[in-house]
């Protein structure tokens, strides 16, 4: 289960819990932004890489970039928070 | 010489209360201003944010009312503004005045945090410093090295220590679309109405018990010092919590605007009392 809030809600059509079956934390967020097109460019950068100002958190802890390849299952939450935003 | 910019607006009954100009709209007036003076002398708004990925979000703010303005007073206010760079380029810092037809300006000091966005259409960004390029617009007397420092936190402690508290109360909120701006995160001059909120929901449900309360609806506040930590966004769900108290002959409201347990904000109020308003 994802949970999404915020400033990325739009990018969702502002589904807050959408559930993805991955095997990862990673490649459920490939999945959700294969889901999701308009939040792929949000998520990750040019190269793939989840963008430094995005957060992820695994049932409540921070994922550090090199620990988003940590196994997640049916009962675990991920949220997805950005922490700020400048216009 | 340091630069201004000034220019004029049009009253419309919205920038009042019945005592004053509304906190909220001249926050709004100081960050059109600020965007003009950015904009004349530096670099426009939207170039910074589009050509040098970097855009801005406010860190602190401080309001203190000039003599008070009505919309019956005059047909415009005139805003003057200047701009400074601070702390190496990791602070923008703008000084604002809004005047009616006399006495003196509502001042306000506005300090704002460079973020270099990270190109995503949320415009998601981390803290840096204003790139070389954007400082070269800046004159000499317009750069200053030390950094803002904001005086909310020595605030709370002194009120803390030497205050009497009078009432407190918790009043929720949820951000919708109309308090955000383009990256559907609040825009700040929302944590001053938040505020506010608390403070009239305090008076509305306590006055009864503690009439000395009653005075923040009779007078206009005589400071307003804000702090930023953290944006609230869409939908978001949070409460002010609200406490009021006696303080060196004021009475002060310190308003924290939180989601559960994380403050994300500050505003302390302060309405003078009996000499020092007259």
């Amino acid at each position: 289960m994802v949970r999404v809030s915020g400033a990325l809600l739009r990018f969702t059509d502002h589904q807050r819990v959408i559930n993805v079956d991955a095997p990862t934390v990673e490649s459920g967020l490939v999945k959700l932004a294969g889901e999701y097109r308009p939040l792929r460019q949000v998520l990750f950068d040019r190269q793939g890489r989840v963008r430094a100002a995005q957060k992820v958190f695994l049932n409540g802890e921070q994922l550090e970039p090199d620990q988003l390849a940590c196994a997640a299952g049916d009962a675990d939450c991920v949220e997805l928070l950005l922490a700020i935003s400048g216009g | 010489m340091a630069r201004s910019y000034a220019f004029e607006v049009p009253v419309d009954a919205g920038f009042f209360t019945p005592l004053h100009l509304q906190p909220a709209a001249v926050c709004r007036l100081a960050f059109d201003g600020a965007g003009r003076w950015l904009g004349r002398h530096a670099i426009s708004h939207r170039r910074l944010v589009a050509e040098h990925r970097t855009g801005l979000v406010l860190w602190s703010v401080q309001l203190v009312p000039g003599d008070p303005v009505g919309f019956f007073d005059g047909d415009r206010l005139a805003v003057r503004v200047t701009g400074r760079v601070r702390g190496g380029g990791t602070q923008l810092e703008c000084d604002v005045e809004v005047a009616g037809a006399a006495g003196r300006p509502t001042r306000l000091r506005a300090c704002s945090v460079p973020l270099r966005l990270d190109g995503g259409p949320a415009l998601s960004g981390t803290p840096a410093r204003l790139g070389p390029q954007v400082l070269a617009a800046f004159h000499p007397d317009e750069i200053e090295a030390r950094p803002h420092c904001s005086p909310v936190p020595g605030l709370r402690a002194a009120i803390a220590a030497r205050g009497t508290p009078l009432a407190g109360r918790l009043t929720p909120f949820v951000i919708h679309r109309h308090q955000c701006e383009v990256a559907d995160q609040w825009f700040w001059p929302e944590a001053v109405s938040l505020a506010g909120s608390g403070r009239e929901e305090l008076v509305r449900t306590e006055a009864e018990r503690v009439p000395a309360l009653r005075l923040a609806m009779r007078r206009p506040a005589s400071r307003l010092d804000l702090l930023l930590v953290r944006p609230f966004f869409l939908f978001d769900e949070g409460a002010v919590r609200t406490t009021a108290s006696e303080w060196e002959g004021r009475l002060v409201f310190v308003h924290e605007l939180r989601a559960g347990d994380e403050t994300r904000a500050v505003a302390v109020e302060q309405f003078a009392t009996g000499r020092e308003a007259a």
